[in-house]
């Protein structure tokens, strides 16, 4: 594989006496879907928390394209180009569908307050030309029919597209999606599934945590397991349902996840 | 099309008034007008970026008292007097902005009211510059090239006032800075999230809409030519945000039907109740916010919906 878009190294992080994240390492390629995986507390969403920059880390490093993402404020790194969805679906709910994902573009306008004031034909082109694309989002993640409704009242798994159109909206490099497919109906969750590969077709690195292992096993291409903070694996899906320490962390509560993956995918 | 109708019966309607009315009337138009012209401010500060600033009507008098202290007590000419008081308007309102946007809803109410407090304490403390309780008066009617700053030429000089201020905060409003606004409003952390850099807009809406109060306050500085320290206190503070309650939180048209309302209901009410009728006012306040939240702007669209989907029985 070419040359890794984020670089992640050591990453420690912890919340008074316990050690959250310790000496987590892995890369993310470009175009590549990697799954996050571990039992409940493992530190998954607080590695999300970290790359996102709402949290900060104790020690380590996180590089992209040789820029350090630590200690940035938040909308620097989403400038850089990482975007994230949120574990609960978070709409804007005083805007329409469209200004929410409009919102998740801020990033690509560059119109000033002087052509703005002006009314200037630069800032209209602006304007229409992110306003096309976002209509283009919102088809591409299915939500076409629902341009009018009041974004209060998209279900459950329709605020995930939301999300993830937003989050798609500011042109990211790297994409980081808190269990998506949590919640969905099958349905929905095998369109997401199309959705995300499409993503990564783009040249979007994906980073997903995810609990269902029937939805992330197919879909990842690379798969890290996290324990107790601790990186214990990193490697294929297939390799990882073999790896004997994922076994012992995972069994008890979650073996049989381990082996639903299983059987769905056939190996 | 429709909205270049609109915007023309608007202005049309609004310089035929400035041009028709006298007297008292044209008197009460140019201060329904500053009104209207502060409430649409303050609706993008309050129900847009979602700040609960009580320091409005404090920027205001900054800009009033600004133009007449720098005009005639420190002889500026007038053309600088009104920039300087502007300057000092925007200079103000990004210190205070600086630290206290950094709180947030209760704790930003507070901050903005100690500052508006303490404003009004030092005009009443003021002395000679600021003419104490008695306020300031006696300055003359200024001319701006060769026209004297008074009667019909001010009304229309105060209606280009609200429309300039209506026109740049509705351009503001639909580009990606009302939208960021907005984010901040709804969830800030999500629109940081999202690449807003949430200070720096806060702190921008802040500044800016406090500037247009301090145009609109240099503007009324040579409405009655004198300056009550009455007139930039508490309550004309809490009278604006009434006005955005009842005419529609974050609604530009809900900001101007609220603050014509509230403007011209003393007008009436005055000749029964007296002084009274700020009760009234607080009554049709915590009705409006208890089975109307969206105020008058948002029931009228309540019941156009409803007509326009009306199910018509087989």
């Amino acid at each position: 594989m070419s040359n890794s878009l984020l670089e992640i190294r050591e990453l420690s992080k912890r919340f008074g006496g316990l050690i959250a994240v310790e000496n987590v390492s892995f890369d993310i390629y470009a175009g590549e879907i990697l799954g996050l995986i571990g039992p409940n507390g493992a530190g998954k969403t607080t590695i999300f928390n970290l790359l996102a920059g709402a949290l900060k880390a104790d020690a380590g490093s996180i590089i992209m394209d040789g820029k350090s993402l630590l200690y940035q404020p938040l909308h620097r790194i989403a400038e850089l180009g990482v975007m994230r969805t949120f574990q609960h679906n978070s709409p804007f709910p005083g805007m329409s569908l469209v200004d929410n994902i409009l919102v998740g573009a801020h990033t690509c306008f560059d119109s000033s307050w002087f052509s703005i004031l002006t009314n200037s034909a630069s800032a209209m082109r602006m304007e229409k030309q992110q306003r096309s694309r976002v209509v283009k989002l919102i088809e591409f993640v299915g939500l076409s029919e629902l341009v009018e409704t009041e974004v209060d009242n998209l279900s459950f798994g329709q605020g995930r597209l939301l999300e993830l159109a937003r989050a798609l909206a500011g042109e990211p490099r790297v994409i980081l999606l808190d269990e998506p497919a949590a919640g969905l109906t099958l349905n929905e969750a095998d369109r997401l599934s199309k959705i995300i590969r499409d993503i990564s077709d783009r040249g979007i690195a994906v980073l997903l945590i995810e609990h269902d292992m029937r939805f992330l096993m197919p879909l990842a291409q690379r798969v890290a397991v996290l324990n107790f903070g601790v990186k214990i694996a990193d490697g294929a899906p297939d390799e990882i349902r073999r790896n004997p320490d994922v076994i012992a962390a995972y069994l008890g509560e979650s073996r049989s996840q381990l082996q639903i993956g299983k059987e769905m995918t056939g190996c | 099309m429709r909205g270049f109708t609109i915007w023309g019966v608007f202005i049309g309607s609004l310089m035929a008034l400035a041009f028709g009315l006298e007297g008292y009337a044209a008197d009460l138009f140019r201060k329904l007008l500053l009104t209207a012209t502060l409430c649409v401010g303050f609706n993008f500060l309050f129900g847009i970026a979602g700040q609960i600033a009580f320091s409005h009507v404090a920027f205001y008098g900054i800009g009033a008292y600004g133009v007449v202290i720098l005009g005639f007590q420190l002889d500026f000419p007038l053309p600088l007097a009104i920039l300087g008081a502007v300057l000092t308007c925007g200079v103000i309102a990004l210190l205070v902005a600086i630290p206290s946007t950094r709180l947030e809803g209760f704790f930003l109410a507070l901050a903005t009211l100690a500052f508006a407090q303490l404003f009004s304490v030092v005009l009443l403390q003021g002395g000679e510059v600021t003419g104490g309780p008695q306020g300031l008066s006696g300055y003359p009617t200024p001319d701006l090239f060769g026209i004297k700053l008074e009667g019909r030429a001010y009304t229309v000089v105060i209606s280009i006032v609200f429309l300039s201020t209506l026109a740049i905060l509705l351009l503001i409003d639909r580009s990606w800075f009302g939208r960021a606004c907005r984010a901040v409003r709804d969830n800030s952390a999500t629109a940081a999230a999202m690449g807003v850099n949430v200070f720096r807009i806060k702190v921008a809406a802040f500044t800016l809409t406090s500037t247009l109060a301090g145009v609109a306050g240099v503007s009324y500085a040579f409405v009655d030519n004198y300056l009550s320290p009455i007139v930039f206190g508490l309550e004309p503070m809490f009278l604006l945000l009434f006005m955005i309650i009842i005419g529609g939180t974050g609604r530009h048209v809900g900001a101007i039907i609220g603050a014509i309302l509230l403007f011209l209901a003393p007008e009436v009410l005055e000749e029964w109740v007296g002084r009274h009728y700020l009760l009234f006012f607080g009554i049709l306040v915590v009705g409006t916010i208890l089975f109307q939240p969206n105020g008058l702007i948002g029931m009228w669209e309540t019941l156009w919906k409803r007509r326009n989907h009306r199910v018509i029985p087989r």
